[in-house]
């Protein structure tokens, strides 16, 4: 239930920063799609208390992966659905938290939650590229099911 | 063919991919685009050099040497633009199509169609709004979250349209996320209503937060894109760096 509350919650933020990033309007479902279910995977492994970085990475990868599907069948930039899509996954509150610290002198705690904030991000990127090398070797199968030419 | 056509050829592929990348689009996406449109139209040896700020371009024909060279100034992300861009270079690559014609069309895919301001403001605001309800917000949070992240928008938008410096840009966005954040939940707490600051002012800054640039650095490194990655995280460094100056002005003097 609560994975289900996360998912449409996290759909209509992903179309908030779709409208944000100007995305053209026939594709801002598709986009928000991806972001929703790489969120609704983030949520699950949280529950499950893994280590910080296993979400994120595990949500950009179903984003990027949903994001190269949609690309493949709708003719248009993978960019195009996986960048709305990231933005949830980007260390926000990490950010917020480094700067809070700095201002309270306390560099120590500053430092730990930058550290992690870079990781994310680090992850996120990984997790894209590793999504966008996949899809590029089965690239030729999935044209295939969808009768894409 | 004629050195006049060549050079318009250049100008043209040098055009889009000035497109693209003053409106995010990767470095690779860049330099693939602007190397396939001019080696459709019989340039050898083309070799394009891409860095978030220019684009340098080199090409041979016969005995002769084309070079180019476009500044790009980043204009935050438009995916609009990208996809018209990459859509032109596909069929001015796959097709005939004359010059005169795609210098027509690329005119006109140089102010793509926007969403409206009310739709953009009022729309924007709820990515940061559904996003403090991500992080287990009360409604009341969000509502608070979504006004704010829209009027931040809604200033931001305004400085860009003046065309400051992005340092400048972001230190206003920052100062005003969080003043926004802090008066509404000041306001809600003179009504009687809880809300917590920690959770309302992730908001609005996550819709000035530099996550594109961020994700896009590490992907030009991870790929071996030294020098154009680097460029970029300095970007969303600078950026991070403008918005915690921001709002930690108003942290110093409100919450001490």
């Amino acid at each position: 239930m609560n994975i289900l509350y996360q998912g449409i919650i996290s759909f209509f933020s992903v179309v908030g920063f779709s409208i944000l990033f100007n995305l053209p309007r026939k594709l801002i479902v598709a986009a928000s799609i991806s972001g929703m279910v790489g969120w609704m995977v983030y949520v699950l492994l949280q529950n499950q208390g893994t280590n910080f970085i296993i979400p994120a990475f595990a949500g950009s990868i179903t984003v990027g992966l949903i994001g190269e599907l949609f690309a493949v069948i709708k003719r248009h930039p993978a960019t195009l659905f996986t960048i709305p899509g990231i933005i949830p996954f980007v260390p926000g509150y990490g950010i917020y938290y480094t700067m809070l610290y700095i201002v309270e002198k306390n560099f120590e705690k500053a430092m730990t939650t930058g550290a992690e904030s870079l990781f994310i991000a680090i992850s996120i990127a990984c997790g894209i590229v590793l999504a966008t090398s996949f899809v590029r070797i089965i690239r030729p199968f999935v044209e295939k099911i969808f009768k894409v030419n | 063919m004629e050195s006049i056509e060549i050079k318009r050829i250049i100008k043209i592929a040098m055009k889009t991919g000035r497109l693209m990348l003053q409106n995010g689009g990767e470095t690779y996406r860049v330099e693939d685009t602007v190397k396939r449109m001019s080696e459709s139209r019989g340039l050898k040896e083309v070799s394009v050099f891409v860095i978030p700020t220019g684009i340098i371009f080199s090409a041979d024909l016969g005995i002769e040497t084309f070079t180019g060279l476009e500044r790009v100034n980043p204009e935050g992300i438009d995916l609009e633009s990208i996809d018209r861009s990459n859509n032109f270079a596909r069929q001015f690559t796959s097709t005939d199509m004359s010059l005169d014609e795609a210098e027509k069309r690329l005119s006109e895919i140089e102010n793509p169609p926007k969403f409206s301001k009310l739709i953009r403001v009022l729309g924007s605001g709820f990515g940061g709004g559904f996003f403090v309800l991500m992080f287990g917000g009360s409604a009341i949070e969000f509502l608070l979250a979504y006004i704010a992240s829209s009027m931040t928008i809604y200033i931001t938008d305004t400085i860009d349209s003046k065309h400051l410096n992005f340092f400048i840009r972001n230190i206003i966005g920052g100062f005003a996320a969080a003043l926004l954040s802090l008066l509404f939940v000041k306001a809600a707490s003179v009504l009687m209503i809880s809300a917590s600051i920690e959770k309302v002012i992730v908001g609005p800054l996550m819709t000035l937060v530099p996550g594109v640039s961020l994700t896009n650095g590490i992907r030009d490194l991870i790929s071996g894109e030294l020098l154009a990655g680097s460029a970029k995280i300095m970007e969303a460094l600078f950026i991070a760096i403008a918005l915690a100056f921001g709002v930690g002005v108003i942290l110093q003097f409100f919450m001490a």
